[in-house]
């Protein structure tokens, strides 16, 4: 094992943990690690983001499902919908200019995450978190 | 997904964290193969993706372990941080 391999557990371990408490793929998380830390192109990134994607939240998911934090009717529809549109938006993304639908994304994430420090504000200070099992 | 689970669904942000990574499973079963046997030659650092797994498996049942610890305003502000920043970094380099 190298010192390379030993830094991908690292990056593996801060993305993963990022994942299980954001509930992000992580994909979000290794394709800039692997890009900026790794050296690697844009699309061996998302490549080997993607391969790491589904056991990473095969964990974290089935941490929650375990742990009853997730609701499981909303997880239904999204992923139904989710697998509906992975699959319309593969398909039309070969059609598409790549740089103006990463930008359309970036903008609605800045959106949604000024409602959401918005709505983060108007939460009581004093909240508790959820009791541990 | 997060987003729209909170804004518009009305779910708290531990709920909604939690529900998102569960509905990313058949997501990401369906579209890596897509992904995978579409675009020619799958473009993957196996060696990388391995010991990243390695790390991020480990990390994965620890943060979802920690986010019942994390209270619901830090946790918001938290999501909306790691947003603004992917946002930016979509907007500038696509």
């Amino acid at each position: 094992m190298t010192l390379y391999d030993l830094a991908a557990i690292i990056a593996g371990l801060v993305a993963g943990l990022l994942s299980g408490a954001i509930g992000i793929g992580g994909g979000l998380v290794f394709v800039p690690m692997l890009t900026i830390g790794f050296r690697v192109t844009q699309t061996v990134a998302q490549g080997t983001s993607l391969a790491a994607i589904v056991p990473t939240a095969l964990v974290g998911g089935i941490t929650h499902l375990r742990q009853g934090d997730a609701n499981v009717i909303a997880a239904w529809w999204l992923g139904g919908a989710g697998v509906v549109g992975a699959i319309a938006g593969a398909l039309l993304a070969v059609h598409l200019q790549s740089g103006v639908l990463a930008r359309v994304f970036g903008a609605f994430y800045i959106a949604a995450a000024l409602l959401l420090i918005q709505r983060a504000m108007a939460t009581r200070e004093s909240e508790p978190p959820a009791p541990s099992s | 997904m997060i987003p729209l689970l909170v804004l518009w669904a009305g779910l708290g942000q531990r709920q909604a964290n939690a529900t998102s990574l569960v509905a990313i499973i058949p997501i990401g079963i369906a579209a890596f193969p897509i992904y995978y046997f579409r675009a020619g030659a799958p473009q993957v650092d196996i060696r990388v993706a391995l010991f990243l797994v390695v790390g991020s498996m480990v990390g994965a049942y620890l943060g979802a372990r920690a986010l019942k610890r994390i209270p619901e305003r830090q946790l918001r502000i938290g999501v909306a941080i790691v947003m603004v920043l992917v946002g930016i970094k979509q907007a500038v380099l696509p």
